[in-house]
């Protein structure tokens, strides 16, 4: 089975940049200024996740 | 649309770059990816009083609080006083970051630039193989804004500098993941902006208390990328609070999160390109304090874009001149404290403990390197081992 991609949960975000900033795979993009994951993109490194100050980013279907 | 220079994004660095370009007679643009400029604030909002000089804000609205030194806790509790009549350092403003940026933009526009919000750039525009503007998008409609330069001005995150081929990524390592509270129902009156240290409060980082005047402050927390997990930068914020009696009763007005960049500078430049503030890194590797590098190299930006456009000349030998200067600037110290945050981030909490120790006492008005190598080390000769990175870097 495929891994599972970053999600961010837009209610959460609180637009600060940092998982953008970090991203290795340029996955993450501003949608209506929130943080966005390209699921085409992301190779779930988790690095995104373990970044965000606010804990707004988990994981598809979680 | 035809621009001289279009700059890509309106905060501190964006709008002074912006100033200075239109005063020297460049057509400006400054498109903004939000709806309002300065919001949301993503800041702990401390600056010198040295921005004073710059002479690009009117008025004191943009003013919370003055501040006339720092105190800084080690993990066990011990305090230095920084205060400003002593440590000859500048005092500072806590600042309403919002207010603070809407003034440096109203200033760049009154010299002549043009600001246009809802407007995010998407990609660069190339012509015969040189930049020549940017694609955005404005109110969901894709628009061409030619200009002869870029100036990304795009934050942390900035996409402009990687469209241009500059290594803009951060490593975990170079990066302060940021959550910080405005707090109501406290004491904001006090005259010391607070930093605490320690690898249980903030690993990597430091949580700081900014006295916002009468009953508000900001109470903030950076923690190292590399040494955090979701959500542990709030975690322990809240954390912090709850063990502190003084904030306890607070609640809070607003929460924000920033990432804050805590790495080498960055090239600055390419044809028909500049960098400028966050997207370039001018931020100090120490404090994570940007606001006054953005306005200083802003400034250098804005000039030499002004005599750039006067002799239509936009290669990147023209163009770095600004490199030159903002190295002179300040190149020196971001580098010299990247190696102090390494030193620093190598410590452990004893190490900090008994660095504090020997300099509770410590009378900074005698300040030379000498006598606070000789305060450190007379207390506590062990701490002359852990500080030999930083006497190479003095000898240097």
């Amino acid at each position: 089975m495929a891994k599972p991609k970053a999600y961010v949960q837009k209610d959460m975000c609180l637009a600060c940049g940092g998982c953008i900033s970090i991203c290795p795979q340029d996955a993450l993009l501003w949608i209506s200024s929130k943080a966005e994951v390209n699921t085409v993109l992301c190779n779930s490194c988790s690095l995104c996740v373990k970044t965000c100050p606010i804990g707004a980013i988990t994981w598809e279907g979680q | 649309m035809k621009y001289d220079v279009v700059v890509v994004g309106s905060g501190p660095a964006g709008s002074v770059t912006a100033r200075f370009a239109a005063e020297a007679g460049a057509k400006v643009l400054i498109i903004e990816r939000r709806a309002e400029v300065g919001v949301p604030v993503l800041c702990g909002e401390g600056i010198g009083q040295k921005v004073d000089a710059f002479h690009v804000l009117e008025g004191t609205r943009w003013i919370a609080s003055k501040m006339d030194g720092a105190r800084i806790f080690s993990p066990n509790g011990t305090k230095v006083t920084l205060a400003a009549e002593y440590a000859g350092s500048e005092t500072g403003y806590v600042v309403y970051r919002d207010i603070f940026d809407q003034e440096l933009a109203r200033g760049a526009v009154k010299k002549g630039a043009r600001l246009m919000l809802n407007t995010r750039a998407v990609g660069l525009l190339k012509k015969n193989g040189k930049i020549a503007g940017v694609q955005a998008l404005h109110l969901n409609k894709t628009i061409d804004i030619e200009a002869d330069v870029v100036v990304g001005a795009d934050g942390v995150e900035s996409r402009i500098g990687k469209w241009a081929g500059i290594q803009t990524t951060l490593k975990p390592h170079d990066l302060e993941t940021c959550a910080q509270y405005t707090l109501a129902n406290v004491d904001g009156t006090s005259p010391y902006c607070d930093f605490y240290l320690g690898k249980q409060i903030a690993p990597g980082g430091y949580v700081w208390v900014f006295p916002k005047g009468k009953d508000t402050v900001n109470v903030g927390i950076g923690v190292l990328a590399s040494l955090s997990d979701s959500g542990k930068a709030l975690r322990l914020l809240d954390k912090f609070i709850a063990s502190h009696a003084e904030l306890k009763s607070g609640q809070p007005l607003r929460l924000l999160s920033g990432a804050d960049p805590v790495a080498e500078p960055i090239e600055s430049i390419r044809d028909h390109l500049l960098l400028v503030g966050d997207a370039a890194r001018h931020v100090d590797p120490i404090t994570g304090g940007g606001l006054m590098l953005s306005i200083e190299g802003g400034k250098l930006a804005g000039e030499t874009i002004g005599r750039a456009v006067e002799q239509q000349r936009f290669d990147q030998q023209f163009l770095s001149e600004y490199e030159t200067k903002w190295k002179g600037a300040f190149g020196k110290k971001l580098h010299r404290n990247y190696v102090v945050k390494e030193t620093l981030l190598d410590m452990e909490d004893k190490t900090l403990d008994m660095l504090a120790d020997s300099l509770k006492d410590y009378k900074f008005e005698e300040f030379s390197t000498f006598s606070l190598i000789k305060a450190l080390v007379t207390k506590h000769p062990s701490l002359l081992v852990k500080l030999t990175p930083l006497m190479k870097l003095a000898r240097a």
